[in-house]
Protein backbone atom coordinates (compact mmCIF):
# COMPACT_ATOMS: atom_id res chain seq x y z
CA UNK A 1 0.00 0.00 0.00
CA UNK A 2 1.42 3.31 -0.95
CA UNK A 3 2.08 6.05 1.55
CA UNK A 4 -0.66 8.67 1.90
CA UNK A 5 1.79 11.32 0.91
CA UNK A 6 5.21 10.33 -0.14
CA UNK A 7 7.97 11.43 2.20
CA UNK A 8 11.58 10.46 2.63
CA UNK A 9 13.33 9.90 5.92
CA UNK A 10 15.36 13.08 5.47
CA UNK A 11 12.23 15.19 5.03
CA UNK A 12 9.74 16.73 7.35
CA UNK A 13 6.40 18.45 6.79
CA UNK A 14 3.91 20.24 8.91
CA UNK A 15 0.64 18.40 8.70
CA UNK A 16 -1.73 20.91 7.25
CA UNK A 17 -5.39 20.62 6.34
CA UNK A 18 -4.78 23.24 3.68
CA UNK A 19 -3.22 20.44 1.71
CA UNK A 20 -6.68 18.92 1.46
CA UNK A 21 -7.90 21.84 -0.58
CA UNK A 22 -5.33 20.91 -3.12
CA UNK A 23 -4.66 24.34 -4.38
CA UNK A 24 -3.42 24.30 -7.94
CA UNK A 25 0.33 24.53 -8.04
CA UNK A 26 2.10 27.24 -9.94
CA UNK A 27 2.67 24.86 -12.82
CA UNK A 28 -1.00 23.97 -12.82
CA UNK A 29 -1.89 27.64 -12.83
CA UNK A 30 0.40 28.18 -15.81
CA UNK A 31 -1.23 25.28 -17.64
CA UNK A 32 -4.72 26.53 -16.82
CA UNK A 33 -3.92 30.06 -17.93
CA UNK A 34 -2.24 28.77 -21.09
CA UNK A 35 -5.24 26.65 -21.98
CA UNK A 36 -7.61 29.53 -21.31
CA UNK A 37 -5.44 31.85 -23.40
CA UNK A 38 -5.36 29.39 -26.29
CA UNK A 39 -9.10 28.93 -26.00
CA UNK A 40 -9.64 32.68 -26.07
CA UNK A 41 -7.34 33.11 -29.08
CA UNK A 42 -9.10 30.24 -30.83
CA UNK A 43 -12.48 31.83 -30.22
CA UNK A 44 -11.25 35.18 -31.54
CA UNK A 45 -9.76 33.56 -34.67
CA UNK A 46 -12.91 31.55 -35.23
CA UNK A 47 -15.10 34.60 -34.85
CA UNK A 48 -12.94 36.65 -37.24
CA UNK A 49 -12.81 33.90 -39.88
CA UNK A 50 -16.56 33.37 -39.56
CA UNK A 51 -17.11 37.08 -40.03
CA UNK A 52 -14.83 37.16 -43.08
CA UNK A 53 -16.48 34.08 -44.57
CA UNK A 54 -19.89 35.66 -44.18
CA UNK A 55 -18.62 38.83 -45.76
CA UNK A 56 -17.13 36.92 -48.74
CA UNK A 57 -20.29 34.92 -49.15
CA UNK A 58 -22.25 38.13 -49.24
CA UNK A 59 -20.03 39.35 -52.09
CA UNK A 60 -20.15 36.11 -54.03
CA UNK A 61 -23.04 34.93 -56.09
CA UNK A 62 -24.70 32.04 -54.34
CA UNK A 63 -23.96 28.77 -56.01
CA UNK A 64 -26.94 27.00 -57.47
CA UNK A 65 -28.28 24.21 -55.37
CA UNK A 66 -27.75 20.70 -56.62
CA UNK A 67 -31.36 20.19 -57.49
CA UNK A 68 -32.13 23.75 -58.38
CA UNK A 69 -33.79 23.81 -61.78
CA UNK A 70 -31.47 25.15 -64.43
CA UNK A 71 -32.88 28.18 -66.05
CA UNK A 72 -32.44 27.71 -69.73
CA UNK A 73 -32.69 30.72 -71.96
CA UNK A 74 -36.00 31.18 -73.60
CA UNK A 75 -35.80 29.84 -77.14
CA UNK A 76 -35.92 32.54 -79.72
CA UNK A 77 -39.34 32.30 -81.31
CA UNK A 78 -39.20 31.32 -84.92
CA UNK A 79 -40.25 34.22 -87.08
CA UNK A 80 -40.67 32.96 -90.58
CA UNK A 81 -40.83 35.38 -93.40
CA UNK A 82 -43.80 33.70 -95.04
CA UNK A 83 -47.33 33.01 -93.98
CA UNK A 84 -48.43 29.73 -92.49
CA UNK A 85 -51.37 28.65 -94.62
CA UNK A 86 -53.62 25.73 -93.80
CA UNK A 87 -51.91 22.50 -94.75
CA UNK A 88 -54.92 21.53 -96.85
CA UNK A 89 -54.74 24.68 -98.92
CA UNK A 90 -53.63 24.47 -102.52
CA UNK A 91 -49.92 24.95 -102.92
CA UNK A 92 -48.64 28.31 -104.09
CA UNK A 93 -45.64 30.60 -103.97
CA UNK A 94 -45.79 33.56 -101.64
CA UNK A 95 -43.91 36.46 -103.17
CA UNK A 96 -42.47 39.24 -101.03
CA UNK A 97 -40.57 42.25 -102.31
CA UNK A 98 -38.22 44.06 -100.01
CA UNK A 99 -35.12 46.23 -100.04
CA UNK A 100 -31.92 45.16 -98.32
CA UNK A 101 -28.82 47.37 -98.49
CA UNK A 102 -30.52 49.29 -101.32
CA UNK A 103 -30.81 46.05 -103.23
CA UNK A 104 -34.35 45.19 -104.39
CA UNK A 105 -34.97 41.65 -103.27
CA UNK A 106 -37.81 39.35 -104.26
CA UNK A 107 -38.46 36.43 -102.02
CA UNK A 108 -40.27 33.34 -103.27
CA UNK A 109 -41.69 31.23 -100.47
CA UNK A 110 -43.31 27.96 -101.54
CA UNK A 111 -46.25 26.70 -99.50
CA UNK A 112 -47.71 23.20 -99.47
CA UNK A 113 -45.24 22.06 -102.07
CA UNK A 114 -42.37 19.60 -102.36
CA UNK A 115 -38.95 20.26 -103.75
CA UNK A 116 -37.64 18.14 -106.61
CA UNK A 117 -35.18 18.50 -109.44
CA UNK A 118 -35.74 18.26 -113.12
CA UNK A 119 -33.42 17.92 -116.08
CA UNK A 120 -34.38 19.15 -119.51
CA UNK A 121 -37.14 21.28 -120.84
CA UNK A 122 -39.84 22.16 -118.33
CA UNK A 123 -43.48 21.86 -119.24
CA UNK A 124 -44.78 25.31 -118.50
CA UNK A 125 -48.34 24.04 -118.60
CA UNK A 126 -47.75 21.70 -115.71
CA UNK A 127 -50.18 23.16 -113.15
CA UNK A 128 -48.59 21.25 -110.31
CA UNK A 129 -45.49 23.40 -110.58
CA UNK A 130 -45.66 26.50 -108.39
CA UNK A 131 -42.01 27.44 -108.74
CA UNK A 132 -39.23 26.59 -111.15
CA UNK A 133 -35.73 27.97 -111.50
CA UNK A 134 -32.53 26.68 -112.97
CA UNK A 135 -30.50 24.84 -110.38
CA UNK A 136 -27.07 23.51 -111.32
CA UNK A 137 -24.79 25.03 -113.90
CA UNK A 138 -24.10 23.33 -117.15
CA UNK A 139 -20.61 22.93 -118.47
CA UNK A 140 -20.01 24.96 -121.59
CA UNK A 141 -17.67 22.41 -123.10
CA UNK A 142 -19.62 19.21 -122.99
CA UNK A 143 -22.99 20.25 -121.64
CA UNK A 144 -22.62 18.17 -118.52
CA UNK A 145 -23.94 19.17 -115.11
CA UNK A 146 -21.44 20.95 -112.93
CA UNK A 147 -21.19 19.37 -109.53
CA UNK A 148 -22.75 16.32 -107.99
CA UNK A 149 -26.32 15.80 -109.02
CA UNK A 150 -28.88 13.19 -107.98
CA UNK A 151 -32.22 13.00 -109.72
CA UNK A 152 -34.83 10.97 -107.88
CA UNK A 153 -32.16 8.68 -106.48
CA UNK A 154 -30.18 8.46 -109.72
CA UNK A 155 -26.74 10.07 -109.72
CA UNK A 156 -26.24 12.19 -112.80
CA UNK A 157 -22.97 13.89 -111.93
CA UNK A 158 -20.24 13.56 -109.30
CA UNK A 159 -18.27 16.78 -109.40
CA UNK A 160 -17.09 18.49 -106.20
CA UNK A 161 -16.00 21.83 -107.66
CA UNK A 162 -18.78 23.68 -105.86
CA UNK A 163 -19.01 23.46 -102.10
CA UNK A 164 -22.64 24.45 -101.67
CA UNK A 165 -25.27 21.78 -101.84
CA UNK A 166 -29.02 21.37 -101.67
CA UNK A 167 -30.71 18.08 -100.95
CA UNK A 168 -34.34 17.06 -100.85
CA UNK A 169 -34.86 13.65 -99.34
CA UNK A 170 -38.24 12.35 -98.24
CA UNK A 171 -39.68 15.84 -98.23
CA UNK A 172 -36.85 17.21 -96.09
CA UNK A 173 -34.86 20.00 -97.73
CA UNK A 174 -31.31 20.66 -96.56
CA UNK A 175 -28.99 23.42 -97.67
CA UNK A 176 -25.36 23.54 -96.61
CA UNK A 177 -21.71 23.98 -97.42
CA UNK A 178 -19.32 21.03 -97.30
CA UNK A 179 -16.72 19.29 -99.43
CA UNK A 180 -18.40 15.99 -98.89
CA UNK A 181 -21.94 15.45 -97.80
CA UNK A 182 -23.45 12.11 -96.86
CA UNK A 183 -26.70 13.48 -98.23
CA UNK A 184 -25.43 12.68 -101.71
CA UNK A 185 -25.35 8.97 -100.86
CA UNK A 186 -28.55 9.24 -98.89
CA UNK A 187 -30.35 10.90 -101.80
CA UNK A 188 -29.09 8.11 -104.02
CA UNK A 189 -30.28 5.43 -101.64
CA UNK A 190 -33.64 6.96 -100.80
CA UNK A 191 -34.74 8.32 -104.13
CA UNK A 192 -33.98 11.89 -103.26
CA UNK A 193 -32.51 14.89 -104.99
CA UNK A 194 -29.14 16.54 -104.64
CA UNK A 195 -27.24 19.23 -106.49
CA UNK A 196 -24.31 21.52 -105.96
CA UNK A 197 -23.85 25.24 -106.48
CA UNK A 198 -21.71 28.10 -105.26
CA UNK A 199 -22.05 28.64 -101.54
CA UNK A 200 -23.30 32.08 -100.47
CA UNK A 201 -23.99 31.86 -96.74
CA UNK A 202 -22.83 29.24 -94.26
CA UNK A 203 -24.11 29.24 -90.69
CA UNK A 204 -25.19 32.85 -90.96
CA UNK A 205 -21.84 34.05 -92.27
CA UNK A 206 -20.93 35.19 -95.74
CA UNK A 207 -18.94 32.83 -97.96
CA UNK A 208 -16.65 34.82 -100.19
CA UNK A 209 -16.50 33.83 -103.85
CA UNK A 210 -13.87 34.84 -106.32
CA UNK A 211 -16.43 35.30 -109.06
CA UNK A 212 -16.43 38.79 -110.45
CA UNK A 213 -19.03 40.83 -112.24
CA UNK A 214 -22.59 41.78 -111.53
CA UNK A 215 -25.69 40.04 -112.60
CA UNK A 216 -29.19 39.20 -111.49
CA UNK A 217 -28.55 36.87 -108.62
CA UNK A 218 -30.70 34.04 -107.42
CA UNK A 219 -30.30 31.71 -104.51
CA UNK A 220 -32.05 29.15 -102.39
CA UNK A 221 -31.93 29.84 -98.69
CA UNK A 222 -32.70 28.34 -95.32
CA UNK A 223 -33.66 30.67 -92.53
CA UNK A 224 -34.77 29.24 -89.17
CA UNK A 225 -35.87 26.13 -91.03
CA UNK A 226 -37.83 28.03 -93.64
CA UNK A 227 -36.82 27.35 -97.27
CA UNK A 228 -37.25 30.03 -99.86
CA UNK A 229 -35.72 31.43 -103.02
CA UNK A 230 -34.35 34.94 -103.40
CA UNK A 231 -33.82 37.02 -106.51
CA UNK A 232 -32.25 40.41 -106.86
CA UNK A 233 -34.09 43.04 -108.87
CA UNK A 234 -30.82 44.59 -110.04
CA UNK A 235 -27.46 43.17 -111.12
CA UNK A 236 -25.34 42.55 -108.03
CA UNK A 237 -21.95 41.08 -107.20
CA UNK A 238 -21.74 37.79 -105.42
CA UNK A 239 -20.47 39.55 -102.34
CA UNK A 240 -23.27 42.09 -102.14
CA UNK A 241 -25.83 39.40 -102.79
CA UNK A 242 -24.38 37.19 -100.07
CA UNK A 243 -24.22 40.15 -97.68
CA UNK A 244 -27.85 40.95 -98.33
CA UNK A 245 -28.75 37.37 -97.47
CA UNK A 246 -26.73 37.56 -94.28
CA UNK A 247 -28.55 40.76 -93.40
CA UNK A 248 -31.78 38.92 -94.05
CA UNK A 249 -30.54 36.60 -91.29
CA UNK A 250 -30.33 33.64 -93.60
CA UNK A 251 -28.57 30.64 -92.07
CA UNK A 252 -27.58 28.75 -95.21
CA UNK A 253 -27.73 29.78 -98.85
CA UNK A 254 -26.38 28.57 -102.16
CA UNK A 255 -26.55 30.05 -105.59
CA UNK A 256 -29.05 29.27 -108.33
CA UNK A 257 -28.44 30.05 -111.95
CA UNK A 258 -28.86 33.80 -112.26
CA UNK A 259 -28.88 36.35 -115.01
CA UNK A 260 -31.35 35.53 -117.78
CA UNK A 261 -32.03 31.96 -116.65
CA UNK A 262 -35.70 31.39 -117.03
CA UNK A 263 -38.14 30.42 -114.28
CA UNK A 264 -41.50 31.22 -112.83
CA UNK A 265 -43.59 31.24 -109.71
CA UNK A 266 -47.32 30.79 -109.23
CA UNK A 267 -48.82 32.89 -106.49
CA UNK A 268 -51.84 32.23 -104.30
CA UNK A 269 -54.14 33.81 -106.88
CA UNK A 270 -52.81 31.43 -109.54
CA UNK A 271 -50.98 34.17 -111.37
CA UNK A 272 -47.68 33.10 -112.94
CA UNK A 273 -44.72 35.39 -112.33
CA UNK A 274 -41.94 34.73 -114.81
CA UNK A 275 -38.35 35.79 -114.44
CA UNK A 276 -35.35 35.52 -116.69
CA UNK A 277 -35.32 35.44 -120.44
CA UNK A 278 -38.11 33.53 -122.02
CA UNK A 279 -36.36 33.81 -125.37
CA UNK A 280 -33.61 31.73 -123.94
CA UNK A 281 -36.18 29.06 -123.51
CA UNK A 282 -37.81 29.38 -126.89
CA UNK A 283 -35.45 31.38 -128.96
CA UNK A 284 -32.77 30.55 -131.38
CA UNK A 285 -30.27 29.53 -128.83
CA UNK A 286 -30.50 25.91 -128.12
CA UNK A 287 -31.02 25.15 -124.52
CA UNK A 288 -28.51 22.65 -123.19
CA UNK A 289 -30.21 19.32 -122.75
CA UNK A 290 -28.79 19.00 -119.24
CA UNK A 291 -30.32 22.22 -118.05
CA UNK A 292 -31.55 21.43 -114.55
CA UNK A 293 -34.35 22.96 -112.59
CA UNK A 294 -35.29 23.19 -109.01
CA UNK A 295 -39.00 22.59 -109.00
CA UNK A 296 -41.61 22.98 -106.29
CA UNK A 297 -44.74 21.01 -106.96
CA UNK A 298 -48.01 21.16 -105.13
CA UNK A 299 -48.45 18.34 -102.62
CA UNK B 1 -3.16 27.54 20.44
CA UNK B 2 -4.71 24.13 19.96
CA UNK B 3 -8.45 23.97 20.14
CA UNK B 4 -9.28 21.96 23.17
CA UNK B 5 -12.65 21.02 21.86
CA UNK B 6 -11.40 19.05 18.86
CA UNK B 7 -10.73 15.38 19.31
CA UNK B 8 -8.95 12.93 17.13
CA UNK B 9 -10.98 9.81 16.63
CA UNK B 10 -9.19 6.73 15.44
CA UNK B 11 -11.63 3.97 14.72
CA UNK B 12 -11.34 0.35 13.57
CA UNK B 13 -13.98 -2.31 13.04
CA UNK B 14 -13.81 -3.38 16.66
CA UNK B 15 -12.52 -0.44 18.68
CA UNK B 16 -12.30 3.33 18.79
CA UNK B 17 -9.82 5.76 20.33
CA UNK B 18 -10.98 9.30 20.97
CA UNK B 19 -8.17 11.56 22.18
CA UNK B 20 -7.45 15.21 22.46
CA UNK B 21 -4.54 16.28 20.22
CA UNK B 22 -2.80 17.83 23.21
CA UNK B 23 -2.56 14.41 24.79
CA UNK B 24 -0.58 12.99 21.91
CA UNK B 25 3.22 13.19 22.17
CA UNK B 26 4.07 11.34 18.99
CA UNK B 27 2.92 8.56 16.72
CA UNK B 28 5.47 6.23 15.20
CA UNK B 29 5.22 3.66 12.47
CA UNK B 30 5.38 -0.01 13.22
CA UNK B 31 4.90 -1.65 9.85
CA UNK B 32 1.19 -1.88 9.11
CA UNK B 33 0.48 -0.60 12.58
CA UNK B 34 1.19 2.64 14.38
CA UNK B 35 2.14 3.37 17.96
CA UNK B 36 0.64 6.37 19.69
CA UNK B 37 2.43 7.71 22.76
CA UNK B 38 0.22 9.68 25.09
CA UNK B 39 1.36 12.34 27.57
CA UNK B 40 0.36 10.06 30.39
CA UNK B 41 2.96 7.54 29.26
CA UNK B 42 0.46 5.09 27.82
CA UNK B 43 1.49 3.51 24.54
CA UNK B 44 -1.35 2.55 22.25
CA UNK B 45 -1.12 0.33 19.20
CA UNK B 46 -3.29 1.45 16.30
CA UNK B 47 -4.18 -0.83 13.41
CA UNK B 48 -3.55 1.94 10.86
CA UNK B 49 -0.52 2.84 8.88
CA UNK B 50 1.14 6.14 9.74
CA UNK B 51 0.00 7.70 6.47
CA UNK B 52 -3.60 6.91 7.34
CA UNK B 53 -3.16 8.52 10.77
CA UNK B 54 -1.70 11.60 9.10
CA UNK B 55 -4.77 11.83 6.84
CA UNK B 56 -7.07 11.51 9.87
CA UNK B 57 -5.25 14.34 11.58
CA UNK B 58 -5.64 16.53 8.52
CA UNK B 59 -9.32 15.82 7.98
CA UNK B 60 -10.46 15.81 11.59
CA UNK B 61 -8.34 18.49 13.21
CA UNK B 62 -8.46 20.83 10.25
CA UNK B 63 -6.69 24.02 11.32
CA UNK B 64 -5.22 22.37 14.39
CA UNK B 65 -3.54 19.75 12.26
CA UNK B 66 -0.51 21.94 11.79
CA UNK B 67 0.42 21.26 15.40
CA UNK B 68 1.70 17.94 14.18
CA UNK B 69 4.81 17.46 12.07
CA UNK B 70 5.55 14.48 9.94
CA UNK B 71 9.24 13.55 10.24
CA UNK B 72 10.46 11.06 7.68
CA UNK B 73 8.59 7.85 6.97
CA UNK B 74 8.20 6.71 10.57
CA UNK B 75 7.20 9.56 12.85
CA UNK B 76 4.58 12.19 13.57
CA UNK B 77 5.29 14.45 16.50
CA UNK B 78 3.31 17.04 18.40
CA UNK B 79 5.33 20.20 17.92
CA UNK B 80 4.17 21.48 21.27
CA UNK B 81 6.46 18.98 22.92
CA UNK B 82 9.65 19.60 20.99
CA UNK B 83 12.13 20.03 23.77
CA UNK B 84 15.58 19.22 22.46
CA UNK B 85 17.14 18.91 19.00
CA UNK B 86 20.74 17.95 18.38
CA UNK B 87 21.48 17.51 14.72
CA UNK B 88 25.07 16.36 15.22
CA UNK B 89 24.13 13.75 17.79
CA UNK B 90 20.97 12.96 15.77
CA UNK B 91 18.83 13.40 18.84
CA UNK B 92 15.24 14.61 19.27
CA UNK B 93 13.62 14.71 22.68
CA UNK B 94 9.91 15.34 23.16
CA UNK B 95 8.99 16.48 26.63
CA UNK B 96 6.72 18.72 28.67
CA UNK B 97 9.68 19.25 30.95
CA UNK B 98 7.67 17.90 33.81
CA UNK B 99 6.07 14.53 33.47
CA UNK B 100 7.51 12.84 30.35
CA UNK B 101 10.63 12.79 28.27
CA UNK B 102 10.83 10.71 25.09
CA UNK B 103 13.75 10.41 22.69
CA UNK B 104 12.60 9.56 19.16
CA UNK B 105 14.63 8.56 16.07
CA UNK B 106 15.05 10.91 13.12
CA UNK B 107 17.61 11.47 10.38
CA UNK B 108 20.10 14.31 10.68
CA UNK B 109 18.70 16.08 7.66
CA UNK B 110 15.20 15.83 9.05
CA UNK B 111 16.38 17.15 12.38
CA UNK B 112 18.15 20.03 10.69
CA UNK B 113 14.97 20.97 8.84
CA UNK B 114 12.97 20.67 12.05
CA UNK B 115 15.43 22.90 13.85
CA UNK B 116 15.16 25.47 11.05
CA UNK B 117 11.38 25.30 11.19
CA UNK B 118 11.27 25.94 14.91
CA UNK B 119 13.76 28.77 14.61
CA UNK B 120 11.64 30.44 11.93
CA UNK B 121 8.64 30.38 14.20
CA UNK B 122 10.59 32.50 16.62
CA UNK B 123 11.08 35.29 14.11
Amino acid sequence: MSEYKEIRDDQIRVINSENLKKKPSRTQWIIIISVLTLLFVGIIIGAVSHYKKNKIQQLQEPEPALFEPIEEPEPVPIQWLGNTPDSTALGYTEIQDTLINDIPIRIYIPHNADLSLHIGRMNRKDTTVIFAAQAADVRADNGGIVGAFVLKGEPKAWGLSKKGYCASINGQTTIGVADNSPLFEQATEEGGYFFRQYPLVSNGEIVENELKGKSIRRGICERQGEIFMVETGTPESFHDFSQALVDLKVNQAIYLVGSSAYGWAVDQAGITHEFGDDNYYTGRRKMPKNTSYIVWRRK
Amino acid sequence: MMNMQSKLIISTTTELVRISPTKIVYISSDGNYSTLMQVDGELRILSHQLGQIEKMIETQLRNDSNNFIRIGKSLIINRAYIYYINVAKQKLILSDAATFNYSVPASREALKQLKDLVEKEMK
